[in-house]
């Protein structure tokens, strides 16, 4: 994706629109929308989720090519496969450890309190598995696998101005007081990260292409991560499944399960009205709108689409970990349908920080030399967590 | 073929600040998506592989929004799990199965212990089997620690519970199986007793470490899949002495049936049972409880049409080959618990024969 292409905002203008809005703001004096209700953080446009680039097509029809056998087809599908496998392959922590000729990774940053923060993992949500502690009470853990995923791009904090193209740049910003702290702070920076390498046949020229500049096959899943520069990590760098350890808290963030048009009583939890009593035809419905002989504010609740959105579970520990499917365990119930992608990413609540900086995780992630020895075995439980194979036993 | 009606492209001048957007709004131009079309370089949908989804409304076309569409499905389907799978090779363990393949028919016993190993009857959007595998690992697992006998609904058990408030630390119960339900590590099973004149349900999760023991004192089966009926017929139904002795059964004998009909105490009831096509109650009894049109409703409900219903049975029914795959991985799992607890005993008869030698000694 070329931002030089797209009209981009230049950092004087996120300074000016974050410091003084009502200078900016002259320039749209047709606005009317600039209510109260709009300043609300917790708006939610259906086009504010949108996966990114939505402004590059991914998937591609196959091609129906009549000249080739169905025999022929399949082999060039394997002979497409195996190169996918092997490109995984080469640039996999293994290899990087096999190979004589790479030189070591250099010098690690360290975890700095209050100013790390680290890339995180795309996982794909399997379902849930019940466990119970050593005091015998029961707990649900979500089943996340950790696909294939390497780095594709690192934007730094100072070209956020560039890379924040006016493409994904929401109508409504214009009209919000408030951007988001991420690009008018600039303290973090933008760390894409592909997952779940596919069959290029899939695929569009402009998606591959992508990833071509990471020397990196093409994959289904592009995600972006809030990073410190301390913790950046460079394109084709590999992430693994003990980037997180047994006992640290994560945050989850997914795509709600689409619970499809919903009315008012089932997305907003309004009352509705009586069921009896000489009611007509007002059950289920509304009331007013509070319009006052004036607009209907933006953000009104109103029937329509439930769910289908971004949300966070937050500080949720890791229990255990699968090392045979590549599987964490996360207490609790995390967003998304089973098979949707969630990002995982430490924890931002504030225990949990201080937490780390008195544990500091793999910094910026997760290599083979931070291995123990004799390598993991195939199951790390939490030691608060019964395996099914150990008898429960209850002090007195 | 379907065109899409674009709007005309802004100018070229739609350049590198903001304030072109501005310029839009000063105009008053409602902002739609399709904007985006014009700025990218790429093409919008072709009408081959992407069908526009039509509003129906009376101002004519108009372009969905993207959640309407469905557009936003950030979920693999099963063909791009398969592929992911095959590709990294984290996919479900096969090799039991195929070493289940080799061997002779998965016995009958093996069906009527593990009927929890069977994966739920949900929508396949909602089913894994790299989880449906864990789960049956899991069960295993916990069979090594726990003896679990095969019971239905119907059957007698003794349940022992870890409870710290209880003289020995351990709480008894003894009752009738009414009702098993959920599968996996899900597993839970309702016993029903009188104790002192009161009716008692406990409802116990199958694969809890605080479970002692569970003793099967009576292996029998029931006409129906559960009796919460009985909640509404004479107590005597469900009265078991808590010393009861428990008798024997084998394994290769098939599973006593227990025919008999239940007399349920006049309504109200807590449930309309005319209408579940219960078979173990007294229907003649019953229905002259009920007026005609309760008894038509009745009787309508117990039609034999059901069985053509094949979008039912196809709902309600595990696919015959998942049901296979997964008695045939649990059959192996159970021949290495076998294995496993011939070991143990062996290990226990020489610590016993160790112990005796160095106490004499």
């Amino acid at each position: 994706v070329s931002a030089a292409s797209a009209p981009a905002l230049s950092s004087q203008l996120i300074v000016a629109m974050a410091t003084a809005p009502h200078t900016w703001l002259r320039l749209v004096p047709s606005c009317r929308s600039y209510s109260k209700a709009t300043r609300l953080h917790k708006i939610d446009y259906p086009w504010k989720d949108e996966p990114k680039p939505h402004w590059v097509r991914q998937f591609e029809a196959r091609r129906v090519d009549a000249d080739l056998t169905p025999e022929n087809r399949d082999w060039l599908r394997q002979w497409r496969l195996q190169r996918v496998r092997d490109a995984v392959a080469s640039s996999s922590e293994a290899a990087a450890a096999a190979s004589p000729l790479k030189e070591p990774p250099a010098a690690r940053p360290l975890w700095t309190p209050r100013v790390s923060q680290r890339c995180g993992l795309v996982g794909i949500k399997l379902g849930i598995l019940p466990m119970w502690y050593r005091n015998g009470q029961k707990v649900h853990t979500t089943v996340v696998q950790i696909p294939d995923q390497r780095v594709l791009r690192w934007v730094p904090p100072e070209d956020l101005g560039n890379y924040a193209s006016l493409r994904e740049m929401r109508p409504y910003r214009l009209n919000q007081s408030l951007l988001p702290r991420w690009l008018t702070q600039q303290r973090w920076g933008l760390q894409l990260v592909g997952a779940v390498p596919a069959d290029p046949a899939n695929f569009t020229a402009q998606w591959c292409g992508i990833f071509k500049a990471a020397g990196l096959p093409p994959m289904r899943k592009i995600s972006r991560f809030l990073v410190s520069p301390d913790a950046a990590l460079q394109p084709g760098a590999c992430l693994g499944l003990h980037h997180f350890r047994v006992g640290d808290c994560v945050d989850v963030v997914a795509r709600t399960v689409n619970r499809g048009f919903q009315g008012v009583m089932e997305r907003h939890l309004m009352e509705g009205g009586p069921a009896a009593h000489g009611s007509t035809k007002f059950h289920r419905k509304m009331g007013s709108a509070a319009g006052g002989g004036g607009p209907i504010y933006r953000g009104k609740r109103m029937p329509g689409v439930m769910g289908n959105r971004f949300r966070a579970a937050r500080s949720l520990p890791v229990l255990r970990v699968n090392t045979k499917h590549r599987l964490l365990f996360i207490k609790g119930f995390t967003p998304g349908p089973p098979h949707s992608y969630c990002q995982i990413m430490d924890s931002w609540m504030l225990d949990v920080r201080r937490s780390l900086d008195a544990n500091p995780p793999p910094m910026p992630t997760y290599f083979a030399e931070d291995a123990p020895e004799g390598g993991y075995p195939e199951d790390v439980y939490h030691p608060d967590l019964l395996p099914y194979d150990q008898p429960l036993e209850l002090p007195d | 073929s379907i065109q899409l009606e674009m709007p005309p492209a802004p100018s070229a001048a739609a350049g590198s600040c903001a304030l072109s957007l501005g310029s839009r709004f000063l105009f008053g131009c409602r902002v739609t998506a399709a904007h985006r079309f014009a700025a990218s370089p790429v093409q919008p949908p072709s009408p081959l592989h992407q069908q526009p989804h039509l509003q129906p409304c009376r101002q004519g076309r108009r372009w969905l929004r993207p959640e309407f569409r469905g557009v936003y499905k950030p979920r693999l389907s099963p063909e791009a799990m398969k592929e992911f799978w095959r590709l990294s090779g984290i996919g479900p363990d096969h090799s039991r199965a195929k070493v289940a393949d080799q061997q002779a028919e998965v016995p009958p016993e093996i069906k009527r212990l593990y009927q929890e190993a069977l994966p739920p009857i949900v929508s396949q959007d909602y089913r894994d089997p790299i989880v449906e595998s864990l789960h049956r690992a899991e069960m295993m697992r916990r069979r090594r620690v726990i003896n679990i006998p095969e019971f239905h609904v119907g059957s007698i058990l003794a349940v022992s519970v870890m409870d710290k408030h209880a003289p020995n630390k351990v709480n008894r119960f003894v009752g009738l199986c009414i009702l098993r339900r959920h599968t996996g590590l899900f597993t839970t099973f309702t016993l029903r007793n009188m104790v002192d004149q009161v009716c008692v349900q406990i409802e116990y999760e199958l694969y809890s470490p605080s479970i002692v023991s569970i003793q099967l004192l009576k292996l029998e089966r029931r006409l129906d899949d559960n009796l919460l009926y009985l909640m509404d017929a004479p107590h005597s139904h469900c009265t078991i002495p808590f010393d009861m002795v428990p008798e024997p059964y084998s394994r290769n004998d098939p599973v006593p049936v227990n025919r008999e009909r239940v007399r349920l105490n006049p309504p109200p009831w807590m449930c309309k049972w005319h209408l579940h096509g219960y078979q173990g109650i007294d229907l003649e009894h019953l229905y002259s409880y009920l007026s005609d049109k309760d008894v038509a409703k009745a009787i309508e409900f117990s039609k034999a049409y059901k069985r053509y219903d094949l979008l039912d049975q196809y709902l309600n029914r595990v696919p015959v080959p998942d049901a296979d795959y997964a008695f045939k991985d649990i059959f192996i799992q159970h021949q290495e618990l076998l294995q496993h607890q011939q070991q143990q005993q062996q290990s226990s008869k020489k610590s016993e024969v160790i112990s005796k030698l160095t106490g004499t000694a």
